[in-house]
Formats: structure tokens, sequence, C-alpha cells
């Protein structure tokens, strides 16, 4: 028997009921062992969150910079090419409250911290956060120490595989089955092989581009928006107390896009950023998001996200605005 | 505490050890634990909210105690409009306030704020609307004489909060539910296979079947003028099969853990897209709900003008406008309830004197299998209400869908697992129609390894493949 028989005795079982126990033990017991190897294999998995989880751990004392924000902001901006020590928190989905849970709980690391380079998308006033659930805040915790749940964690929350057995599933299989992962991290986490997309699939041509239909915010929700801005504001004066200096940025879209936005979501998100840099005497805004000037086509994964060739120039112009404010 | 988490996969087990630990004689202690099992599990959501479970229980115990102790019909009456008010009223507060004085703001051309009533900044409890159905049932059943009232309070307050069905139903009678509490509850080991089976095929409906369903569908409700006419529609069949894999799926792990405990809960779904028509359909889709309207409400507007064409009119479209309104605060509900109505006073009643000349009654020239085919396109009509935010949103579906605009992203939306997933899941229900869900009883067909292989798929899909976790979507009603 799997269960000592002096446990039992105070429990009033029948032998049917026992004899179904022991069923069920058998039954789970490879399901629980098949659970434990996926955790540990995600665990050992190179993915983009560990490498940056290292590098913070390795490097916070000398960090000046950290770069916080969307999928833009991670595809636009590389550490590698910043004239100060730096690191990029922003990954695909991230809204403004993981940005300022990150950036809140990892200060205390950073003593040289200086500068904030915060994405202000044009879809970020509009796009409602996530919530305190959200299966990313598993990722923080485990790579950066940062609490994103909003209360006290558990050993549940740990749990990585379990947090978007999804994505880990897609992962893994990609890693390990198929070797299709073509990511090739440098040691910020940066990829430098993200070239994949559509536009590459398009041979960068521009009249099929054109013809591309594309994922697009176009809808305007004031009520999210008069959150969102007020989050902004929280995470501002934040800053402000902590005498950290903000640039916020915006990174380059395709012409396409640019075409594509809501006039009325635009006007609202530049209004706000106006305001902002009039309100407050450490923002500086670095607004490259109408750049086609310096953006090509061959810049771009797709209509809104930088490849590496773009994200070595938007750093170039990080670097500018930094060289600016000194 | 959601079923399709990893606290609930903790919950559970603790619970039914300690539930029948304490042995099946002790049905006090049973009762008691599961008491204590489902408030916790509602608490755990927010535990202010337990003060209005305990209360609406209170008001309809002794509301119901009242109402049999009297013999005056006059005061059983006011014991009885006492408890609806409370439940409706509480109802009301949190479910209908804000959308009532909106509208009527609006109507008077208003501005919130200025006006004397402003909306309130309430949440909305979850499964209020089920259990306040609930415990309405009970009381109305016994100022009816349909059942005697309980005198054990622990049995009624475990009647009214059951977790296994608290939240999202299915939405049990009185006389069905409240005697199981009385009775000693046998382990019989098949039932608790049958149970966890059961609770194998919800997750699988909800994870593997709702939530990827989710993806296509958010992605296209969020901007449906991205869309062109087939993409729309695949989207809202999509999202019947959403909704259906979501709700029934949550029903299934209900029943199935209900099953663990000795109990029986009503079937809520029989393959609602084998609907032969929308009367069919509303036979075979959330039935306890619809039992409850119909014993509620349709009859007793009815009475007994069975044969009455304009009270039976009235009667559907009341009944089904309720309906409608009981999912939400949105016109788009209301507007789903009336088209409903609409539809089913089409089939059902005479078009001329001889009522078997009705599209329900003749003997229909199109073959019985063919039905659902000509049923589910309205279906698919009525989700498309169902699933807009706004009338605005509804209008702009139904006009890109009929101006029959390109799909040329429609492809991006099509996804072969997925698809394969939902014709798993449509043709195990559909050839095994007969039974209450398609795993049912498979220990009398099959030998132990055939069926563990198959239950570890199933656990491996479920694993692998579940989308992106969603809310259940009827935990908003």
């Amino acid at each position: 028997m799997l269960v000592p028989k002096r446990i039992l005795s105070i429990f009033n079982f029948s032998g049917r009921q026992l004899r179904f126990l022991k069923y069920c033990l058998w039954f789970f017991v490879p399901v629980v062992i098949a659970y434990i190897i996926l955790e540990i294999v995600v665990v050992n998995t190179p993915i983009n969150f560990k490498i940056i989880g290292q590098y913070y751990r390795e490097h916070s004392d000398e960090i000046e910079l950290i770069g916080l924000g969307s999928s833009q902001m991670q595809s636009a901006f590389n550490p590698a090419y910043a004239e100060v020590k730096a690191i990029n928190f922003a990954s695909k989905s991230q809204h403004h409250n993981e940005d300022f849970h990150i950036l809140k709980q990892t200060r205390k690391n950073f003593p040289k911290l200086k500068y904030v380079l915060l994405e202000v998308s044009y879809s970020h006033l509009e796009l409602p956060h996530h919530r305190d659930d959200y299966w990313k805040n598993s990722i923080y915790l485990n790579y950066y120490g940062v609490n994103g749940f909003g209360r006290l964690t558990t050993y549940k929350d740990k749990l990585l595989y379990l947090s978007n057995p999804r994505f880990f599933s897609n992962q893994l299989t990609d890693y390990y089955i198929f070797q299709i992962d073509k990511s090739k991290f440098n040691q910020y986490g940066f990829d430098t092989n993200n070239y994949d997309g559509p536009f590459n699939e398009m041979g960068f041509d521009e009249a099929k581009i054109a013809q591309h239909n594309f994922q697009k915010l176009n809808n305007e929700d004031l009520s999210i928006f008069n959150r969102n801005t007020a989050y902004l504001y929280r995470i501002l004066d934040y800053t402000k107390a902590e005498n950290l200096q903000v640039i916020i940025c915006t990174t380059p879209f395709y012409k396409t896009y640019l075409k594509a936005r809501n006039p009325n979501i635009l006007r609202r998100r530049d209004s706000i950023l106006q305001v902002i840099e009039k309100k407050y005497g450490n923002i500086t805004l670095l607004f490259q998001e109408n750049d086609t000037l310096h953006f090509t086509v061959r810049d771009f994964i797709n209509e809104n996200h930088l490849n590496p060739d773009g994200a070595k120039k938007f750093t170039g112009f990080v670097n500018q605005k930094l060289d600016s404010l000194n | 505490m959601l079923f399709n988490s990893f606290s609930f996969g903790l919950f559970l087990p603790i619970t039914l050890l300690i539930y029948w630990a304490v042995g099946f004689k002790k049905i006090k202690t049973q009762n008691a634990v599961l008491l204590v099992a489902s408030y916790l599990f509602y608490g755990l959501w927010d535990w202010r909210f337990l003060f209005l479970i305990v209360a609406s229980s209170l008001v309809d115990y002794f509301a119901g105690l009242a109402v049999a102790n009297s013999e005056n019909r006059n005061n059983q009456k006011i014991y009885l409009y006492s408890s609806l008010l409370w439940n409706l009223g509480v109802l009301f507060i949190f479910k209908y306030y804000n959308f009532f004085i909106e509208e009527f703001a609006l109507l008077f051309n208003q501005n919130q704020g200025e006006y004397m009533f402003s909306s309130l900044n309430l949440i909305l409890p979850i499964g209020l609307s089920f259990y306040t159905f609930q415990t309405m049932s009970y009381t109305i059943d016994v100022y009816k004489k349909r059942i005697e009232p309980t005198t054990n309070l622990l049995n009624f307050l475990c009647f009214v909060s059951f977790f296994p069905q608290l939240v999202a139903g299915p939405i049990e009678k009185a006389g069905d539910l409240l005697p199981q509490f009385n009775k000693p509850r046998k382990f019989i080991a098949e039932d608790t296979k049958d149970g966890l089976r059961q609770i194998l095929w919800g997750l699988f409906k909800k994870m593997v079947i709702a939530d990827n369903a989710a993806i296509i569908v958010n992605m296209v409700y969020y901007n449906p003028e991205n869309y062109g006419s087939y993409s729309l529609v695949y989207a809202s069949v999509l999202f019947f099969f959403q909704i259906y894999g979501d709700f029934s799926g949550y029903s299934d792990i209900a029943i199935g853990t209900a099953k663990l405990f000795g109990f029986k809960l009503s079937r809520n779904f029989n393959v609602p897209y084998l609907a032969k028509g929308v009367t069919d359909f509303w036979q075979r889709w959330h039935i306890t709900l619809t039992r409850w309207f119909s014993d509620y409400v349709y009859f007793p507007i009815i009475q007994k003008n069975l044969r009455s064409t304009t009270r039976r009119i009235i009667a559907i479209l009341i009944t089904m406008s309720l309906i409608g309104l009981w999912h939400g605060a949105n016109w788009t509900f209301i507007l789903f309830g009336l088209l409903q109505a609409v539809l089913m006073i089409m089939e059902r009643l005479p078009m001329g004197r001889n009522r078997k000349t009705s599209f329900y009654y003749r003997k229909p020239r199109i073959p019985s299998f063919l039905m659902p085919v000509f049923t589910f396109p309205f279906i698919v009509a009525s989700c498309i209400l169902f699933r807009s935010q706004s009338m605005d949103q509804v209008a702009v579906i139904f006009e890109r869908i009929f101006s029959f605009i390109s799909s040329e992203n429609i492809k991006e939306l099509l996804n072969r697992k997925f698809l394969f997933f939902l014709f798993i899941l449509v043709a195990s229900e559909v050839y095994m129609r007969h039974k209450n869900f398609p795993l049912y009883q498979l220990d009398k067909h099959l030998n132990r390894p055939t069926r563990w292989v198959i239950y570890y798929i199933f656990i491996i899909l479920i694993f692998r493949y579940a989308g992106p976790k969603e809310d259940f979507i009827y935990f908003q009603f």
C-alpha cells in the first residue's frame, strides 16, 4: 500500500474506497512525474527572459539605463549598441502596469540607474492592462524576482510550465523536437537573428506589402484611456521621486501602419505626451514613430516591429538623446 | 477559484478525501464539510460577497418556513413577495441598476451625474443570477406547495452554496437537489469514475475548444471592420463553439464534481447543434435555465389558456426577453432574446386556424437529419448579438457579412489543429448523442489499458493544446 495503515486508521474509508484511491494514485503518479520533468526542462531551456535575468543578476550594479515596453520596444532597442550600460526588460504584450512592477522592484538593485527608456506607443493608452493573474507574472517572478501578482506569492506562482502550457509546449517542441528555433540571443537577451516575418517573406517588395492585411488597433475606449493615462502619471511621479531621467519613446512604424492609425487615438496620445513633457522636468521625448526617412522597409519585420538592423539605428537615436541630456 | 486552475486541482481532492473520510453515515458532518468547502471556494473570489449568499439563504430559508407555517393565504403571499423582493432587488441593484439608469438618462437626454440617480460603481458578484434563481425557486415551490420546506438550516445553506454548481449552474430546483442533502450518500466507484471522466471531458471542451476558439473570436470581434464576410461568419460560428465549449464544459465539470460527492445534478446541454429548430435548441441548450423560465414565467402566464394564441405569443415574448435580459444588462441581450422569441413564434404557432399547419407541427418536407443544417444559421446569427459589445457593432457585423466583402485574411484565422479538435468534439458527441457525454460508462466497453490510454491522450491534449486561460463566459451572468 502506498498509504501507511496508521494514517488510514484515523479515517473512515471503506475497502472499496481504498481500492479506488489506489487506482487513482496509480493513474496520476505518471502524470505528476511527467509534469515535474516538463517543469525542469522548461527551466533549463534558453529563452530570452532567462538570459535577461542572468544579465540583470550579474551586472545590476553597473546598469545606468533600463528599457521598458512591449514587443515593439523589445525589437527596437539592442543594449549591445547603447553607449551606457543598459538592460532591456521590454517584452511582447507588456503593459505599463508590468513595466511599473519591474521598475519599482528592480530599482533597489540598480545603484547607478539614471535613465528609464519607457515606450508609450500608439496603442499603449487604449489597450486594457493585463489582470494580476497574467501568466507572464510567473516569468517575472522566476527570472527577475519581480512580483506582479499584487499579493503574496505561493509555490504555484513559480511553476513556469503551468503558467502557460501552450507557450512553453511550443517553445519546447520548437527547440528540442523540431529544432527550428532560430533565435540567437546576445548576452543582453536581444535576438540578433530576428529577421523572420511577413516583410522578409514578401521579399521586402513594397507593392506586396502595401496589399498586406495586418492587425491594427483602431478601437477607441475612453475609459481605458483615462485609466491608463492615470497609471502613466503614477509611473512618472515615481521616476521623479527617484530622480530618474525618463526618455519616453515611440518606435518607428512602416508607412502602411502610419496611414492606418485612428486619428482620435493618435491625437489623444500625442496631446498627453505634450502635457507630460511640459509638466515633468525629468521627461524627454524620443518620437520616432513617423520617422520614414531613416527607417526603410528593410529595417522592419512587419508593419510595427523593427528587425535587428532597424534596432541598431533606433539604439543610435537613443544614444543621441542620451548625449543631448548630458 | 476556477475549475481549470491549479488551486482547484488541489482543493478538490483534499475536500473529497475529508468528505469521504468522515464516513457516509455522518451526514451532518459531510454537509458541514461541503458548506465550509463551498464558502471557501466562493470566498476566494471575493469574501465580501459571502455575506450576500448567507443573507439570501437566510431570507429564503425563513421565508419558506413562514409560508409553510402560515395558514392565511394573504400572509403567505406577503412572505413570498418579501423573498422575491429581496432576491430580485439584489439582482437589480448589482446587475441591472446601472443599465436602466443610463438608458433612462439617455431617453430623457440627461447627463449622468446631473440626474437625481447616478450610476453605481459595483462589482457583479460571481454566480449571482444562478444562486438567486435557485433560492427563488425554493420559496415559490413552497408557496405553490410543490415541496415541503426544510427545517434543516445546514442543508439549506448547502443547497444554495453547493460549490460545483454555485457560480454557473446547472440551476437546480429545490425539489431535485435539496432532498439529496438529507439522504446518506453512497460511494459508488463506477459513478466516481464517471464523474472523473466527465470532468476530463469538460476540461477538454473548455481548455482546448473554447479557449482556442476565443483567440480567433476575440481577434475578429475586437476589430470587425478589418474582416470580410467569410471571416466574420467563421468567427461567429467559432463563437458558438466557444460558448458551447465554455459553458457545457463548465456544466460537465460541475456535474462530474458533484458525482464525486455522491450527488446528481441535472443535465444542462444535449448536443445543441443537432437542434431541429429554435424551440428544440432551447430544450438542448442551458436546459436548466429554460426549465426555470418555463416553470416560473411561461406557464404561469399561459395558465389554463393553452389554446389562446395571443397568450402564447405574449408568454413566449416575455419569457425569451427575460432569458435574454438574464444574460446581461445590454440591448444586445434583449434583442437576442427577442430574436429567439420571434423564431419560436414562427415555428410553433399555427399559421392558419389549423394548429397542425405550423412549421413546428407540420411534417417537414426537409428530411429530419437535415433540419439542424437549417437551424444552425439562425443560432449563429443569434450568437452575433450575444457576442457583440453594442448594437453599433451588431450593425457593423451584419452589414459587412451581407455586403459580401472579400476575406483575404481568412487564412490567418484557420488553424488546422484547432479544427481537428473541433471535429473530434462534434464527431464524438454526435456519435454518442444518446449518452450523457462521450466518455460515459467507458469501462463497460473498453478494457483498462485502452481506457487509460484514452485518458492520457486527453490529458496530453489539454496540456499541450490548451488555449490562453480565459474566464468562464457565464461567470459574468
